[in-house]
């Protein structure tokens, strides 16, 4: 019944293109030119006005108009069971819902079918009200538009100022849903706090990491919530990964850019920015499967012991998967360094190494450093290849060939456990934000550079 | 007397061979398909400067840019025929390229100073040649190419600064410095007024009469008052053709060809 109002409303905004356009270039008389905005902008303003609102009436209307029914019916109930708990009371509702919609009811009764015979006389009503009402809205805002449409009419900027509202509103909803989900995280990061007696200092550096041990009243033990090792074990495959990465990746973009020929760099450079397309479960299992017991053959044949699920492996594979980051963004910043520069110091008598050693780099490290930056938020938010190869043991150490764990794989063990979501998301969602404020330093920290160095050509 | 032609025709039977500095033949440069410098045979002559003039794209810059092998660096050119430099041929394969530049420095025809500060742009070329045992020779040389860059008086105070925070005419005259403060033999300078006011103008045609005293500085102009002020020698390029080359009285006062007189007249370019 909506969905059919949402396409009459359109159709109808396009109905009301055609007409304003038609009556535009009636009023303009034999000068087309006379008319203050294009007759096209007369039809758009027409248009975009009606169908914004209907749509926003539709939305509007149907949501609250839905809500003052729900409130209705739970008077109803209210009044039949006044003992009754809220839960009840909801589950009484969605019940009588689904028996109006010729769904399964988890029970049903006589308060039941009263209810949802209720419910349908209601529902009908905001339907057909809603749909009326919005229809009212798109007509009327054409019909204004046709009234106004003249010589003088500024539908131009009407139409700029509409766009610029419609702009402004999407933006609106990417910084709210960021808002949001940034104060939810603060929300239940304070929740877990509070339940372990704001004893801040013991996640933060407390070294023992099992909050669900012994768990029963969703009260947690402070002693078992000190989050050291996991941010250890993130801190060491980071590492690990951009020892690997960061070489490797800087010194294929140093190739790339400066040494290999234009045909070379066409084939290398889509090449390696395929790793980066690579899903990093397929990382995660190469892991696994083949890195991680590589590593510890090599291992037994030196005599070294090395665990089955180490460090080591999930860092050098994660360092893989940047590769492509660091050189992909480096090269460019690299290319970018203009070829005048090096003329410069080719025209002193600078040798090739010398000029990217003392000229290309340091005008390219700005760049390099916020790739590497980035590289490293990847690093750490990683969990898919962690989650496989480097094990779920909150071990404290800092030998790369033991099994660590990493705030992220402990994010999924919390959630996809057994335990209780309410109880687990507590501790999950404080990992979440300490996570959330380490990648947002770090990202702040890589887009301040790069705006400098965009400052240094201009 | 007072004749300048005459003047020059007594300095002219004075050369010989050995002031010769660049010897050209033949020279012929391709970008891809483009045959952009054709059939160039020319002489630059030690301890004097030479003036390219020519209209836009005639192929003034490419050629400057042979002389020290610049257009190396650009992967569609192609150079034939012979350039010596003191008898020696420039494109032999054993001759390195920095070497070369040492000996034959270039001003760009943009200023392209390093994102670096003032004194470590000046500083570049003395390190990288090893012209300075400790740091008071080198701080000697920078101020020395700073004042023969007509630059110091601006700069002395704020060396620390970044040479890209300068005006685009400072940047020029910056780069102007970078490229004396290695010495270099010859000087090749492509349009390096065109960014400056008249006074540092004036400036840098006193330096490159100052330069002419030890070197052989070659230098692009758009300026005929300029080429005429400054230059003994003038090459005249027409289409990537060498038209006319020879004393700058005789090119300006009675040039023998008829392209050349139109285009210093005014009526082409
Ligand atoms: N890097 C390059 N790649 C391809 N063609 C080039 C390149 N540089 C110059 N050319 C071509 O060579 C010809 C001569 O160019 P050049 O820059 O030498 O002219 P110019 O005399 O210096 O002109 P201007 O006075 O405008 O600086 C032009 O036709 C130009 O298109
Ligand atoms: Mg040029």
């Amino acid at each position: 019944m909506l969905g059919t109002t949402f396409v009459v409303i359109l159709a109808l905004s396009a109905g009301w293109y055609f007409l304003l356009r038609r009556r535009a270039m009636a009023a303009a008389g034999p000068r087309l030119a006379d008319l203050h905005s294009r007759p096209s902008y007369h039809g758009f303003y027409a248009a975009l006005g009606s169908f914004l609102a209907g749509t926003a009436v539709l939305l509007v209307v149907g949501i609250g108009w839905g809500l003052w029914n729900d409130m209705q019916l739970q008077n109803q109930i209210g009044q039949a069971l006044p003992e009754s708990s809220a839960i009840e009371r909801q589950l009484v509702l969605s019940d009588a819902k689904a028996v109006a919609d010729g769904a399964l009811p988890s029970r049903s009764g006589e308060l039941r079918s009263a209810v949802a015979e209720r419910h349908a006389t209601l529902e009908t009503a905001r339907q057909w009200g809603t749909a009326a009402l919005a229809l009212a809205a798109a007509l009327a805002f054409g019909l204004l538009a046709w009234r106004r449409s003249d010589r003088d009419f500024r539908a131009r900027n009407r139409t700029e100022r509409m766009v610029t509202i419609v702009l402004w509103a999407t933006a609106a909803i990417a910084v709210l849903t960021t808002l949001g989900i940034v104060l939810s995280l603060i929300f239940e990061t304070a929740n877990f706090f509070s339940n372990i007696g704001w004893r801040i200092d013991k996640f933060l550096f407390g070294t023992t990491w099992s909050p669900l041990s012994g768990v029963q009243s969703g009260q947690m033990n402070p002693d078992k919530v000190g989050a050291v090792p996991l941010f250890a074990g993130t801190f060491l495959i980071t590492l690990i990964a951009m020892i690997v990465a960061v070489p490797i990746g800087l010194m294929a973009a140093i190739y790339l850019a400066d040494f290999a020929s234009p045909r070379t760099r066409s084939v290398v450079k889509p090449m390696l920015e395929i790793l980066a397309g690579i899903p990093t479960v397929v990382y995660g299992f190469f892991a696994a499967i083949t890195v991680a017991p590589f590593i510890r053959q090599s291992g037994e044949a030196l005599g070294i012991s090395v665990a089955s699920e180490s460090a080591l492996a999930a860092g050098v594979v994660m360092g893989i998967m940047i590769i492509p980051f660091i050189s992909s963004l480096s090269d460019d910043v690299i290319n970018a360094v203009p070829q005048s520069l090096r003329d410069g110091s080719y025209g002193l008598g600078a040798t090739k190494a010398e000029t990217i050693r003392q000229v290309v780099l340091p005008s390219a490290l700005p760049g390099i450093v916020s790739a590497v930056l980035l590289g490293v938020s990847r690093a750490v938010g990683e969990t898919m290849i962690v989650v496989m190869a480097a094990g779920q043991g909150a071990n404290l150490t800092l030998n790369p060939l033991e099994a660590v764990t990493t705030v992220t794989v402990q994010i999924v063990m919390l959630i996809t456990g057994d335990t209780e979501a309410s109880t687990a998301a507590g501790p999950a969602f404080t990992l979440g934000f300490t996570l959330f404020c380490i990648t947002l330093l770090m990202n702040i920290i890589a887009l301040r550079i790069v705006r400098r160095y965009r400052e240094l050509y201009d | 007397m007072n004749d300048p032609r005459q003047i020059s025709a007594q300095t002219e039977k004075a050369l010989d061979s050995n002031d010769i500095k660049i010897r050209a033949r033949d020279v012929q440069v391709y970008y891809g398909d483009n045959h952009a410098i054709k059939d160039v045979d020319v002489d630059i002559l030690d301890k004097t400067v030479t003036a390219f003039i020519g209209p836009s794209g005639c192929g003034k810059s490419t050629f400057l840019r042979c002389i020290n092998r610049m257009n190396d660096t650009i992967d569609i050119a192609r150079i034939e025929g012979e350039i010596l430099l003191d008898g020696q041929d420039i494109y032999d394969p054993s001759i390195d390229p920095v070497q070369l530049r040492a000996k034959v420095g270039m001003v760009f025809q943009k200023p392209n100073p390093f994102p670096k500060s003032i004194y470590d742009n000046i500083a570049y070329g003395p390190r990288i040649h090893g012209l300075a045992r400790n740091r008071a020779e080198l701080d000697e040389i920078v101020e020395k190419s700073l004042r023969r860059g007509a630059i110091w008086d601006e700069v002395k105070d704020r060396l620390d600064a970044p040479g890209t925070s300068l005006s685009g005419g400072q940047q020029q005259r910056l780069c102007i410095a970078r490229a004396v403060a290695t010495e270099p033999e010859v000087l090749l300078m492509d349009e390096p007024c065109s960014a400056l006011d008249p006074i540092a103008t004036a400036q840098v045609e006193e330096l490159i009469d100052e330069l002419r005293a030890r070197y052989s500085v070659v230098i692009v102009t758009h300026s005929m008052q300029q080429a005429a002020r400054v230059s003994q020698r003038t090459a005249f390029f027409h289409l990537g053709n060498l038209v006319e080359y020879g004393l700058t009285s005789d090119i300006f006062t009675n040039p023998r060809d008829s392209r050349t007189e139109s285009y210093i007249t005014g009526r082409i370019g």
